[in-house]
């Protein structure tokens, strides 16, 4: 199924630009569904590994505290590692965003670590934070402003116009 | 036989003779000479087609060795001066893919499905935070092109785009 190429307006010259809130949060959400399901992957392959090696399975279900502390030292990792890498996360690549710091430079290992700790306070008070990704002027969420950071679009959105043109069926060549 | 009298008289009236032309051509304001003639009028006289008949241009370019004019040439400095984003500008590259192969080139050279989902993710993701951004814009009285459209390094201060982030 071919669907219609974007309008200019939407894709061309966005690079760079700040990012807006639908593409963030649904990227975020995507991240969280990858550390739960990276999680439960683990905490299987560590239920398997304790049956082979110990005889009996170990079920962090039954260890609910240690469960919820393991959860969130590997969101932490999860976010904090990939925004020090790359500045994205697996959500944020599908959608083409990238973190920086406020002036355009890579993100710092620093400010990836900052942000990581500072971005649940950003969903508290009814998620006051995040909605500031609208209000705000530069589109910046509590967390990114406390960090120094910002987010923008970071895929070729031209190439991307491009593309959609070149699936088209070619006109007749000029002779 | 040469006369020491007259030969004296001779080699002083040469002397006063330089001597006076050096003083007048002194006292000459030049400037003032130059600014009285109507060059135009000058020009007028003269026939240029005239002149431009009598001039052999095959053998003038025959005798310009132009290897040398063109290594004397500094094509960096002239690459420099011209406006590549500026010819780029006036491309229309939309009908240069629409019309030409090189839409098939491309189409060949990206891997089809996947680019095409992530670029239709992409694309509705950016129509959906204009539209939240516009409502707020509206919502909040705000013109949206006194927001700065991203970080300094990334776009220019007329909202081009600077460098890949």
């Amino acid at each position: 199924m071919l669907v219609p190429p974007p309008s200019p307006e939407l894709t061309e010259g966005r690079q760079g630009h700040y990012a807006g809130v639908a593409s963030r949060l649904v990227a975020f959400a995507i991240d969280i569904g990858a550390v739960w399901l990276l999680y439960t992957l683990g905490a299987a392959a560590v239920s398997l590994a304790s049956q082979l090696i110990v005889g009996h399975p170990l079920t962090l279900g039954h260890h609910q505290a240690v469960a919820a502390i393991v959860l969130v030292g590997w969101g932490f990792v999860y976010f904090s590692y990939q925004w020090a890498l790359s500045g994205k996360t697996i959500g944020m690549a599908l959608f083409g965003l990238q973190v920086v710091r406020a002036d355009g430079q890579p993100a710092s290992p620093r400010q990836a670590v900052l942000r990581t700790v500072l971005l649940p306070f950003s969903f508290v008070l009814g998620g006051i934070g995040v909605v500031m990704v609208l209000v705000q002027r530069q589109r910046r969420a509590l967390h990114d402003l406390a960090a120094g950071t910002a987010v923008v679009y970071a895929w070729d959105a031209r190439a991307a116009r491009l593309r959609w043109l070149a699936r088209k069926e070619p006109a007749t060549p000029p002779q | 036989m040469p006369n020491p009298l007259t030969d004296g008289v001779e080699r002083l009236a040469q002397a006063v003779a330089e001597r006076v032309v050096n003083l007048v051509v002194e006292a000459i304001d030049i400037n003032a000479v130059v600014s009285r003639v109507d060059v135009d009028a000058l020009i007028d006289r003269v026939d240029v087609e005239k002149i431009v008949e009598r001039v052999d241009v095959d053998a003038i370019v025959a005798r310009v060795d132009v290897e040398k004019i063109v290594e004397r040439i500094d094509v960096n400095a002239l690459v420099a001066r011209v406006d590549i984003d500026r010819i780029i500008g006036q491309l229309d590259i939309d009908a240069l893919v629409e019309q030409t192969e090189l839409g098939a080139i491309i189409a060949k050279s990206t891997t089809g499905v996947l680019t095409e989902a992530l670029d239709l993710l992409r694309s509705q993701g950016v129509g959906l935070d204009d539209f939240f951004a516009r409502w707020t814009n509206r919502i909040l009285r705000r013109d949206p092109s006194t927001l700065p459209p991203g970080p300094p390094l990334l776009v220019g201060t007329d909202g081009s785009p600077a460098a890949p982030a």
